[in-house]
C-alpha cells in the first residue's frame, strides 16, 4: 500500500511528498518484524531505485511470504533525485547530515525529522547510498566500530561483498544511520556503485542479500541461503586510502574489484595541457581495490582509491 | 604589513589557488588575534569587511609603525575559487570547507585546505571567523560564542555588538573551524551577519566597527573608538523561530533589527497562482528580529522570522 508520510506544500503549485510503499501480513500483532528500507537521501545517487523497484516486485509477486512489515521508502529527497542535485535542492545542505531533524529547524531538518518519526519503531532499516559521481564502490556495509558487535551478524545476511568496520567520528552521529541505531532500529549503510548510474547487477545481488536477511529475521517466509562472500574489515586487515598528489586527469590502469599486489600501477594522473604524466599512482598494500575514482578531474587530495589490505597473520601466542 | 601567500592548490585548467594573509605587527608576539574571512563564495558582506579592515590597519600601520601592539593576522577569504563562480562551497565536489577541521594534509582536498589553514591560524589569542549563515536569511550583526566557550563569552563583549548567542554544540560543529580553535585554546568567536550574495554596507560596517573596537579593547591596536553596546546573552531557548503555515509568495512587512510586539503583522504570504492573500504570519511575542527569510518565495513551513524574546533581556552571566 502507497502512504505518503509527508507533505510541505512549495511555493508554486506543487506539494513535496514523501512516500512509501508498506508491505504487510493481514494480521499484525505487537510481535511483528517490521524492516525499512531507504534510499534516495542523496539526490544524485540512484542505485537504490533499482533496489526498491526488484525489492518490491518480488513481495507484490510472492505476498503470501510475508510474515512482517516491510517499508520501502525510494525517495527521501524527491527533489534531488529529480534534479540529479546531491543535497537538499534550494537549501544546498546534505540531507545525511540533519538528523535526526527538529521541527523548529529550517525545512531539511523538518524533513530529516519527519524520515525519523516515519522510521521508529522498525526493528531493522538498510540505508542504501551509492557513494558519489566521483567513485565507484564494490558492494560494502559501512558500520561505525561502537555497532559493530551488534550489526556484523545481521549485515552479514546480506551476504554483501565485504564489511567496513571504521571509526566512529562525531561528526557522522548527524546521519540517518546513527539516528535510527540510538532509538533502537538496527541500521545497515549499504555502499555500492556510482553516482548518476545503475549498477544493474550490484543492484539484483543486494535485492537478494535482503531477500536474505528479511528471510532470517522472518520478515518473509522463504528458505535462508548459506552466507559465502563477505569479508569483515577488522583490526588484521587496514583500509588504504590513495589520494592525489597532483591536480590532472586521472586515467585508471585497473578495473574496480580486483586484487592488486603492493607496488601495482593503480593509474595515473596526466596534464592533457603538457602532455606530461604528473604523478604515478601505486599501491601501497596487497589487497581488494574496491573504490576506483570514477570522475577523471582530480585537484590535489581527491580521492583515487580505497583498497582493503589482504588480511595479516596473527602472530599473537 | 607584510602580503604572503599563506598556501596554495594546484588546479588542472585554474590559476593555482592562493590563500593570502595580510601580517600586521611583530610575528610571534602577544596579543594576538587572527580574523579569517568566509569559506563561502557567496559571503560578500564578510569579503568586504575583511578586505576593509586590511586596509585600515595598512593605512594606520603606515602612519605609526606602533599602531599595532601585538600581532594581527587577516585572511580575507579562504576560497577565492568560489567567490569567482558564485557557488557557495567547493567548486568541485560541492563540499563546505567549514565542516572538515582540523584537517587532514594527507585526505580529500577541502580536508587539506582545512589543514593548512588551522596549521597557520591555531596559535592565536584571539581567533575570529566572519560568517553568512549557511540557511537562507538576512540576519543582523551577531556574536556567536559556542557553549564550550562560555568560560571567556565576557571576551565577546568588547565587540560591543548588540547580541551574543551561545550557540548550543551539535556533532556538526564539532568540524566546525571555531570549534577546533577552541579545542587549541584560542578564544573564538564568529561574526555572522548580513545575506549571502549581496553587500549590505550598513550591517557589514557595523561588524567592520566591532572588530576595530574588540581590537582596541584587547590593546591590539593604538586606537579610539566610541562605546559598543554591552551585549545582550541569548541562549538557544531565547529565540523564537515563527514558520510560515503556508506557501507562496513572501511579502515582507518587518525588517531585521526592529523591534516588535506581540501580535503585530510581519508578513503575508499569497497564492503565486491567484494572488489571494494566505496568511498574515503575527509576531507571538514582543522582541527584536534577528533573522528574517530572505527569498520571495517561501516554502510552507520554512522559518520565516527568528524574533529574540523580550524576556532573554533578564539573562546575565
Amino acid at each position: 500500500m502507497i502512504e505518503e508520510v509527508f507533505n510541505v506544500n512549495l511555493p508554486v503549485n506543487e506539494t513535496l511528498t514523501l512516500r512509501r510503499n508498506r508491505f504487510s501480513p493481514e494480521d499484525i500483532s505487537t510481535s511483528t518484524k517490521r524492516i525499512s528500507i531507504v534510499t534516495g537521501t542523496h539526490g544524485d545517487e540512484i542505485e537504490g531505485q533499482y533496489v526498491c523497484y526488484l525489492l518490491a516486485k518480488w513481495l507484490n509477486a510472492n505476498k503470501h511470504c510475508i510474515k512482517g512489515i516491510v517499508d520501502i521508502y525510494p525517495a527521501m529527497n524527491p527533489m534531488g533525485i529529480d534534479s540529479i542535485t546531491r543535497g537538499f535542492p534550494f537549501y544546498d545542505v546534505d540531507l545525511n547530515r540533519n538528523f535526526p531533524g527538529n521541527t523548529s529547524d529550517f525545512l531539511p531538518s523538518q524533513v530529516a525529522n519527519a524520515i525519523v518519526d516515519t522510521v521508529r519503531g522498525s526493528d531493522f532499516a538498510i540505508d542504501i547510498h551509492a557513494s558519489n559521481i566521483f567513485l565507484r564502490e564494490l558492494p560494502q556495509v559501512r558500520i561505525s566500530r561502537s555497532t559493530a558487535d551488534e550489526l556484523i551478524p545481521l549485515a552479514e545476511k546480506l551476504d554483501i561483498e565485504f564489511i567496513w568496520v571504521h571509526d566512529a567520528v562525531t561528526v557522522l552521529e548527524s546521519t540517518f544511520a546513527h539516528a535510527m541505531n540510538s532509538i533502537g532500529t538496527k541500521t545497515l549503510v549499504v555502499e555500492m556503485g556510482v553516482g548518476m548510474r545503475i549498477t544493474k547487477e550490484y543492484g539484483q545481488s543486494l535485492t537478494k542479500g535482503i531477500l536474505n536477511l528479511l528471510a532470517h529475521v522472518g520478515i518473509i517466509e522463504r528458505a535462508v541461503l548459506p552466507t559465502t562472500k563477505t569479508t569483515v574489515s577488522n583490526l588484521h586487515s587496514e583500509v588504504f586510502f590513495v589520494n592525489a598528489s597532483k591536480s590532472g586527469i586521472f586515467i585508471p590502469i585497473l578495473e574496480h574489484n580486483v586484487t592488486v599486489l603492493k607496488g601495482e600501477k593503480l593509474g595515473e594522473i596526466i596534464d592533457p595541457l603538457s602532455g606530461r604524466i604528473l604523478e604515478t599512482l601505486i599501491s601501497p598494500c596487497n589487497g581488494l581495490l574496491f573504490t576506483i575514482r570514477e570522475y577523471p578531474v582530480v585537484y590535489e587530495g581527491s580521492l583515487l582509491a580505497r583498497i582493503l589490505e589482504d588480511p595479516k597473520e596473527d602472530t599473537a601466542l | 604589513m607584510k602580503e604572503e601567500v599563506l598556501f596554495e592548490i594546484s588546479s588542472l585548467s585554474r590559476n593555482p589557488l592562493k590563500v593570502k594573509g595580510f601580517r600586521f605587527g611583530r610575528e610571534g608576539t602577544t596579543p594576538s588575534c587572527v580574523i579569517v574571512g568566509p569559506m563561502m563564495g557567496t559571503a560578500i558582506d564578510q569579503l568586504w569587511i575583511a578586505s576593509q579592515l586590511v586596509r585600515f590597519l595598512r593605512q594606520h600601520e603606515l602612519a605609526n609603525a606602533a599602531f599595532v601592539k601585538g600581532e594581527i593576522l587577516v585572511i580575507p577569504t579562504v576560497n577565492p575559487y568560489s567567490f569567482n563562480m558564485g557557488k557557495n562551497f567547493w567548486p568541485l565536489d560541492n563540499t563546505d570547507i567549514d565542516v572538515m577541521f582540523p584537517g587532514y594534509d594527507k585526505g580529500e582536498t577541502t580536508q587539506r585546505i582545512a589543514a593548512r589553514l588551522f596549521e597557520k591560524t591555531n596559535n592565536y589569542d584571539y581567533a575570529i571567523l566572519l560568517e553568512a549563515r549557511k540557511d537562507h536569511v538576512e540576519c543582523i550583526p551577531y556574536v556567536e560564542v559556542l557553549e564550550s566557550g562560555m568560560n571567556y563569552i565576557e571576551d565577546a563583549r568588547a565587540f560591543g555588538l548588540d547580541f551574543i548567542h551561545v550557540k548550543e554544540e551539535t556533532p556538526n560543529d564539532t568540524v566546525s573551524l571555531t570549534y577546533n580553535w577552541n579545542v587549541w585554546n584560542a578564544k573564538a568567536f564568529s561574526l555572522i551577519s548580513g545575506k549571502k550574495g549581496i553587500l549590505h554596507k550598513h550591517e557589514a560596517n557595523k561588524v567592520f566597527d566591532a572588530i576595530v573596537r574588540f581590537l582596541v579593547k584587547k590593546e591590539l591596536i593604538d586606537f579610539s573608538t566610541f562605546e559598543g553596546s554591552h551585549g545582550n546573552l541569548v541562549m538557544p531557548n531565547d529565540i523564537e523561530a515563527i514558520k510560515s503555515s503556508a506557501a507562496g509568495l513572501f511579502d515582507t512587512l518587518a525588517n531585521i533589527g526592529d523591534s516588535v510586539v506581540h501580535g503585530q503583522p510581519l508578513a503575508r504570504i499569497f497564492n503565486s497562482l491567484d494572488g489571494t492573500l494566505i496568511q498574515t504570519i503575527i509576531s507571538p511575542c514582543d522582541g527584536i528580529i534577528s533573522c528574517r527569510y530572505d527569498y520571495s518565495l517561501i516554502f510552507q513551513n520554512a522559518i520565516a522570522y527568528r524574533i529574540v524574546k523580550v524576556e532573554s533581556a533578564q539573562n546575565t552571566l
